[in-house]
């Protein structure tokens, strides 16, 4: 359960239900790992990059920064894959894990496409994006503006056929984008 | 009470590796060293002082090598992830000592360590991994040679680990190249005071860090309450916006404007080309996103990519410094070929203001025709020929021909070709950088002063571009000494910003933040240092921390030999004065401002050496006892 004390971002994000996942949008992650610094410091109470939910990984010839953090795709492997169902969702659509019936197995963290789901070095428990229960500190905390919760608001794009060709290219790229800054676009 | 006995904001250890039994001891940190220095530069240099006597050769095995973090690393305290490196200066013979943002710090922290000692010499090349509190001995025989960069990926492959933080040296350094820097991952260098040739001489190429673990803070909640009030400061400050978009490189242009531009070896103060080779051409042109340091909400750091076809590459970077070193400084107007030039000085490892100055210096000698063309080995070193500065940059990293008169610094340089001494622009054979203190008082004084040879970020006076008389007085009761171009009480300003930075430098915290935008004060300091270690200090302990760490610095060097005669500035700045631009007229009146220096540091007037009376105050007892010993104080 997320404590989450700063008094200007106590606030519930009014859209937890509907959110499901952060997105990123690299070109504008810094790097700086303020996400994983106070990702750990909210949920584990010390600072460490080791024991975060949200990890940039970092390249310096490319001047890569990109921060991986569960997409709670559509297969859910870690879920699925759970040898004791301590990995669950719950009735809201939340991604929960019950210590108690965690072996420390590492199977979630094996099996997940993204590499998203984390152990930590001291027990080996699963360490998997929460959403802090819908305040996501690592949205909040970034310094860039990189990050966004998924999806916050849904914009529909309708009668691009008529648009032509070239409109609608541009419409299936641009989604990507949207879909980094938190918009899902419905295309009809 | 359990843990009590806790250092919060450290991890609590050292770890000294000597090289050459590869013996590892881990020791505790002296819980008085971290109340007297807190971490980063004032434990380096009070281990340096200690361990390292005076007369020691920088490039014996006998030298030592000290990484130093503070407590304020590795916590979520924005701008604050500095290391700091340490080691008696091949290149000036008195203090060497190095201050370098980026991810290895943190790292270091995590790893287990607040402070890294390196003794020794290796008899063959390795490199060391240091994982949570275990360190193996690497062969690096196959890394010897490498470039930079070409380093950082053989080690990132060879650990299978994307997370480890390097700290390596390019071939500049293992040829021991005076001005040579230890680069960390790649971009971020521990430049000045050739700390790169002490560790290549040690044998040791690289030093790989990862750690697992973590820091808790003392007080979590005053710390986050601090680090909000830090946030809010940063983020609705005049200079975030201009820093994030140009970080550095948007003083070029200011430079210009008011005149202390160092074009062509500090003839041109104003160039007519200056926007051409500006930060704010970078940011129209070339750069394309940003990169921040660990921890640190503001990234002044820009990826770029030059897109001529055929010539086009990505980098990262490049400061003021740098930018300014290998345009204006040279001559060059050429702004894809300066960044050119930035990279391959970074790839062959070596300090950019060093080498700005001494190809400066050549060409000065070369166009006042002081050296001939045969004097500097058939190079055509007229001003801003960028193909003569590419191969003459590669002459000295390996020491080849006229390249290697130049790889000692320019000190060494003048002294071996017997001319150019007037012009050989450093303090304490250390090269300057990239601001006329002509018209520049403050910074002049700190170039004068400071323990590592001429650098602005010993004292980093920054606040006196203000040009804001109100803050003078406010600050130092004198109006003047935050007028760029006044005299007095430039004293005051530079030992207060003096302390400032040895202070920040102590906890890693950026001068960014202290200095520039002028943030952290020595209340906030207070509050901060309370909240991450617990230790309840009012400010004027604080501040006298910093200026405890300045003075045990200055004992060293005047251990090593430093006097007043040593505190001063290139001819070229005290008698000539600017001809053109907006500081055109000036001189720098350094003798008044020296006078006033002393004075507020308590220093001996005439010998410019620490009074046993300022030692005892403090508490630097021993320090007064080692130096009455040597007959240096009485």
């Amino acid at each position: 359960m997320c404590l989450y004390t700063f008094p200007q971002r106590n606030m519930r994000c009014p859209y937890a239900p509907m959110v499901t996942h952060v997105v990123v949008d690299p070109s504008k992650c810094s790097g700086c790992r303020y996400c994983e610094l106070w990702c750990s410091y909210i949920h584990e109470k010390v600072f460490s990059t080791s024991r975060s939910r949200i990890r940039v990984v970092k390249d310096d010839i490319t001047g890569m920064d990109f921060p991986v953090v569960c997409q709670r795709c559509e297969q859910m492997s870690c879920v699925s894959e759970c040898p004791t169902g301590a990995l669950y969702v719950d009735e809201r659509g939340q991604l929960k894990l019950e210590m108690g019936k965690c072996l420390r197995c590492g199977v979630c963290s094996e099996v997940c496409p993204y590499g998203a789901v984390f152990q930590d070095p001291a027990d080996g428990s699963p360490l998997i994006c929460d959403l802090c229960d819908g305040s996501a500190v690592c949205v909040a905390k970034c310094p860039t503006n990189a990050l966004s919760l998924y999806p916050v608001s849904e914009v529909v794009i309708t009668g691009v056929e008529s648009l032509g060709k070239r409109f609608k290219l541009a419409v299936s790229e641009y989604r990507k984008l949207l879909e980094r800054w938190g918009i899902r676009a419905r295309i009809e | 009470m359990p843990g009590s006995s806790k250092l919060y904001g450290y991890s609590g250890k050292i770890l000294r590796v000597n090289l050459a039994s590869k013996e590892v001891k881990i020791v505790k940190l002296e819980r008085d060293l971290a109340r007297a220095y807190l971490g980063g530069r004032g434990l380096n240099v009070a281990r340096l002082y200690y361990e390292v006597p005076p007369g020691v050769d920088p490039l014996s095995p006998e030298n030592k090598l000290f990484f130093g973090v503070g407590p304020v690393v590795g916590t979520g305290f924005p701008l604050g992830a500095r290391l700091n490196v340490t080691a008696k200066s091949p290149q000036t013979g008195i203090l060497g000592d190095s201050n370098v943002g980026g991810h290895f710090a943190p790292e270091l922290k995590y790893a287990g360590f607040d402070q890294v000692v390196i003794e020794g010499r290796s008899d063959r090349p390795i490199y060391l991994y240091i994982h949570d509190e275990a360190v193996e001995f690497r062969d690096a025989s196959g890394l010897w040679g490498m470039t930079v960069s070409k380093t950082y990926e053989a080690i990132r492959r060879e650990l299978r680990e994307p997370e480890v933080q390097i700290a390596a040296v390019g071939p500049a350094a293992e040829n021991l190249v005076r001005f040579s820097g230890i680069f960390f991952n790649r971009s971020r260098p521990a430049a000045r005071t050739g700390l790169g040739a002490v560790m290549a001489s040690k044998n040791l190429k690289a030093v790989a860090v990862r750690g697992s673990g973590y820091v808790e803070v003392a007080k979590p909640e005053l710390f986050e309450k601090i680090v909000e009030e830090i946030e809010l400061e940063v983020f609705s400050h005049e200079q975030y916006w201009p820093r994030r978009v140009m970080g550095t490189s948007r003083i070029l242009m200011a430079a210009n404007r008011i005149g202390i531009l160092p074009g062509k070896h500090f003839t041109e103060p104003e160039v007519p080309y200056a926007f051409n080779v500006s930060g704010e051409m970078l940011a129209l042109k070339y750069n394309v996103k940003n990169r921040a340091c660990f921890s640190c909400v503001v990234p002044c750091s820009r990826v770029f990519v030059v897109k001529r076809p055929g010539q086009a590459f990505i980098g990262e970077g490049p400061e003021y410094e740098a930018l300014a070193g290998m345009t204006v400084r040279i001559g060059n107007s050429d702004l894809e070929k300066a960044l050119k030039a930035v990279e391959t000085v970074n790839e062959l490892g070596m300090d950019v203001i060093s080498v700005s100055e001494v190809i400066s210096w050549a060409m000065e000698l070369y166009s006042t025709g002081a050296l001939s063309r045969e004097d500097v080995g058939g190079l055509e070193l007229e001003w801003g020929n960028m193909d003569t500065v590419m191969e003459l940059l590669h002459d000295i990293a390996y020491r080849r021909g006229f390249g290697d008169v130049l790889a000692d610094g320019v000190a060494a340089a003048a002294e071996k070709l017997g001319k150019g001494f007037e012009v050989a622009f450093h303090v304490k054979r250390l090269e300057m950088i990239q601001a006329d203190p002509r018209g520049l008082k403050g910074y002049g004084l700190g170039f004068a002063v400071s323990t590592r040879g001429a650098d602005h970020l010993r004292s980093e006076p920054f606040i006196e571009l203000s040009d804001d008389p109100k803050i003078g007085l406010k600050m130092f009761g004198v109006s003047e000494a935050t007028l760029r171009l006044g005299v007095r009480g430039k004293g005051r300003l530079v030992a207060y910003y003096e302390n400032l930075c040895a202070l920040v430098d102590s906890l890693g915290v950026c001068k960014n933040l202290a200095e520039n935008m002028n943030i952290l004060d020595y209340e906030k300091t207070a509050r901060l240092i309370e909240a991450v270690t617990g230790m309840g200090l009012s400010p004027a302990r604080v501040e006298m921390i910093g200026e405890r760490i300045v003075n045990l610095e200055r004992a060293y060097d005047v251990r090593e030999g430093v006097r007043k005669r040593d505190d001063t500035l290139p001819r070229r700045f005290l008698r000539e004065p600017l001809k053109v631009g907006g500081s055109a007229g000036h001189v720098i009146e350094l003798d008044v401002m020296l006078e006033e220096y002393y004075d507020v540091r308590g220093w001996d007037k005439k010998t410019g050496v620490p009074t046993a009376r300022k030692l005892e105050e403090l508490d630097l007892v021993d320090v007064a006892e080692d130096l009455r010993r040597r007959g240096l104080i009485s």
